[in-house]
């Protein structure tokens, strides 16, 4: 009562001067009307009763209502406890020396309607001669230069993500409307690589090599129904590798220890991937507080 | 009078071509096949437009943008530019613009640095790489860029950000041309070698300068300068934050040709225009936007 009391603006103060027993009289007969009265939906669920007996008037309005009602149009897909399947095709950008194209897969989970935790994979490796899809620049380093490059294959990459949504918002396309959302993602995983010998390719040859990978990216998603959307994203896939050895040891040339470089390199992946989105289940229900 | 005729009948060419194009974008609009989110209003707001007190960011306002760009995907060298843009915009969803950026820094590549600490000279390739020290001095550089261009703002919108912060925003679409300051390495014609010596190239001469470089050392830092006149095109995301301040991040494609490692390229024993490859450079750039009248226009 005290904290009521206090929450009240001084104009208030001044226009309410009730003893205590006068308000406890009247919060006990706001109670009784309540009990009696109930919801809307309770009333509508009454029984035939309740219902025959004769409605009362409602009683006409006798204060001006000015306040303000805005308009907030729902969140056109809800995300929270759906399930986002999204193939993607992966375009790596910062290559100069090999074309690599790559297929993709992610499943995500949304746990809140803007974070989700999920797995991406994407597959490289399409058994083609890796140097058959290698750009120009390279016999041309190799030519002018009088300098080797080491190139190491890629056969796919696997990571665990969180996916953070900031951004939402909608475009207006002539007579369309267009949701759309932007969002952070990155995770940890692995990417399996191979490097390509290149320095001594009749004796050297190398398996298959697993590395920690590290990704960040950003994307952005068009809704094109409550459960399809169209998305590109720029991803940064980062790891450390390991390259061919440029030295080949004239002593012992076949000693596979001597094969690689002593070092790890970073690498760091910097794609663009587009695709296609699929919400699950299809159809969601808003719940609305009352 | 058969001039007076001619034009009359470009006009209507004009014209007439217009209004096909212009139907037949409605038409191929009439059948869209893509299910987004229709306005299906019933009740007081039917009929009413899709945006009400639609906020006129561009509509007769003319934007001075100052920006810092980066380029990107370069083989040799990135260019760190500082310019500005300045766009007048005739209509919301249409403006021109002219835009100017010099190269206020210049990046070696890793691949440069590889070149330079590892890259083997010989007479077989002493045109292409006379001294690995030297190496950075003979690479392609752009030194100021400046273009002008048409601007299409087709699709604009709102976003939330964090939920909290609540900004228009909108994808600008532009194409023009552009006028860039390039510097390659100058015209030089590699002198054979004399046996006793291997094959290959011992010496150059360099256009425009008298007796032989020997080693062709000094082409290595010989430079010369041209302006290339190329095509630009780009996309920006626009979003405003007041009604005379907002923020662009643009990507702008800029397809030349130049000779980026300063190398022979097409293996003739000289360095020209011939051995000017195409790049396809392009840069990002992030801008501040400033619009003038500061005051700002609404739909009804």
């Amino acid at each position: 009562m005290a904290a009521f009391w206090l929450t009240l603006p001084p104009a208030a103060e001044a226009q309410m001067e009730f003893s205590l027993d006068e308000v406890e009289e009247e919060e006990a007969k706001a109670a009784e009307k309540q009990t009696s009265e109930g919801d809307l939906i309770e009333e509508l669920a009454a029984s035939d009763d309740t219902a025959s007996d004769s409605p009362a008037e409602p009683e006409p309005q006798r204060e001006e209502i000015a306040e303000e009602i805005y308009a907030v149009q729902q969140i056109y897909a809800l995300r929270l406890k759906r399930v986002e399947l999204a193939p993607s095709a992966a375009f790596t950008l910062n290559d100069p020396y090999l074309k690599r194209y790559g297929l993709g897969f992610a499943m995500n989970y949304w746990f809140t309607n803007v974070l989700a935790l999920g797995v991406n994979f994407i597959w490289y490796d399409w058994g083609t001669d890796p140097l058959s899809r290698g750009t120009d620049l390279v016999p041309r380093i190799q030519n002018q230069f009088r300098l080797g490059v080491p190139i190491n294959d890629w056969q796919f990459g696997l990571w665990a993500n969180f996916t953070y949504v900031p951004f939402y918002g909608k475009f207006k396309v002539r007579k369309k409307i267009f949701q759309w959302d932007a969002y952070l993602i990155g995770g940890v995983g692995l990417m399996r690589t191979q490097p390509i010998p290149v320095f001594d390719p009749e004796r050297r040859s190398f398996d298959w090599q697993n590395n920690v990978a590290f990704n960040v990216g950003a994307g952005l998603r068009i809704f094109l129904t409550r459960y399809l959307t169209f998305f590109a994203e720029f991803r940064a896939y980062m790891w450390p590798d390991k390259f061919e050895n440029l030295r080949v040891d004239p002593a012992v040339p076949e000693d596979s220890s001597t094969w690689l470089e002593s070092g790890s390199t970073f690498v760091a992946n910097t794609s663009i991937q587009i695709g296609f989105t699929l919400f699950l289940p299809i159809k969601f229900e808003y719940r609305l507080p009352k | 009078m058969t001039m007076c005729a001619r034009k009359t009948l470009l006009r209507i060419s004009l014209v007439a071509t217009l209004a096909f194009g212009l139907i037949m974008v409605e038409g191929l609009q009439s059948d869209n096949t893509v299910s987004a989110q229709d306005v299906q209003v019933s009740g007081p707001l039917a009929g009413a437009p899709a945006v009400m007190n639609q906020r006129l960011w561009r509509d007769m306002r003319l934007h001075v943008e100052p920006f810092f760009a980066f380029t990107i995907g370069d083989e040799y060298s990135r260019s760190l530019i500082v310019g500005g843009e300045l766009r007048f915009h005739f209509l919301d969803w249409f403006g021109i613009g002219g835009w100017g950026g010099y190269s206020v820094g210049q990046l070696d590549t890793n691949l440069t640095k590889e070149i330079r600490d590892k890259g083997g000279v010989t007479n077989a390739n002493r045109l292409d790489l006379p001294t690995n020290d030297g190496y950075p001095d003979q690479i392609g550089r752009l030194d100021w860029w400046s273009g002008v261009e048409a601007h299409f703002v087709p699709f604009r919108g709102k976003l939330a950000m964090f939920q909290k912060v609540f900004v228009d925003a909108d994808l600008d679409f532009f194409v023009g041309a552009a006028f860039i300051g390039v510097e390659e390495r100058k015209n030089v014609e590699g002198v054979p070698a004399q046996p006793p010596a291997e094959a290959g190239i011992s010496d150059c001469i360099i256009e425009g300068e008298t007796g032989i470089d020997p080693g062709c050392v000094g082409s290595q830092s010989a430079r010369s300068k041209r302006v290339v006149i190329a095509p630009s095109f780009g996309v920006a995301f626009s979003a405003f934050f007041k009604e005379f301040v907002g923020i662009s991040f643009r990507w702008r494609g800029i397809p030349f040709k130049y000779n980026t490692s300063g190398t022979d390229n097409n293996r003739d024993g000289q360095i020209d225009s011939d051995d000017r490859l195409r790049q396809f450079n392009n840069m990002f750039t992030v801008g501040v936007i400033f619009t003038l009248p500061p005051k700002i226009k609404t739909t009804r």
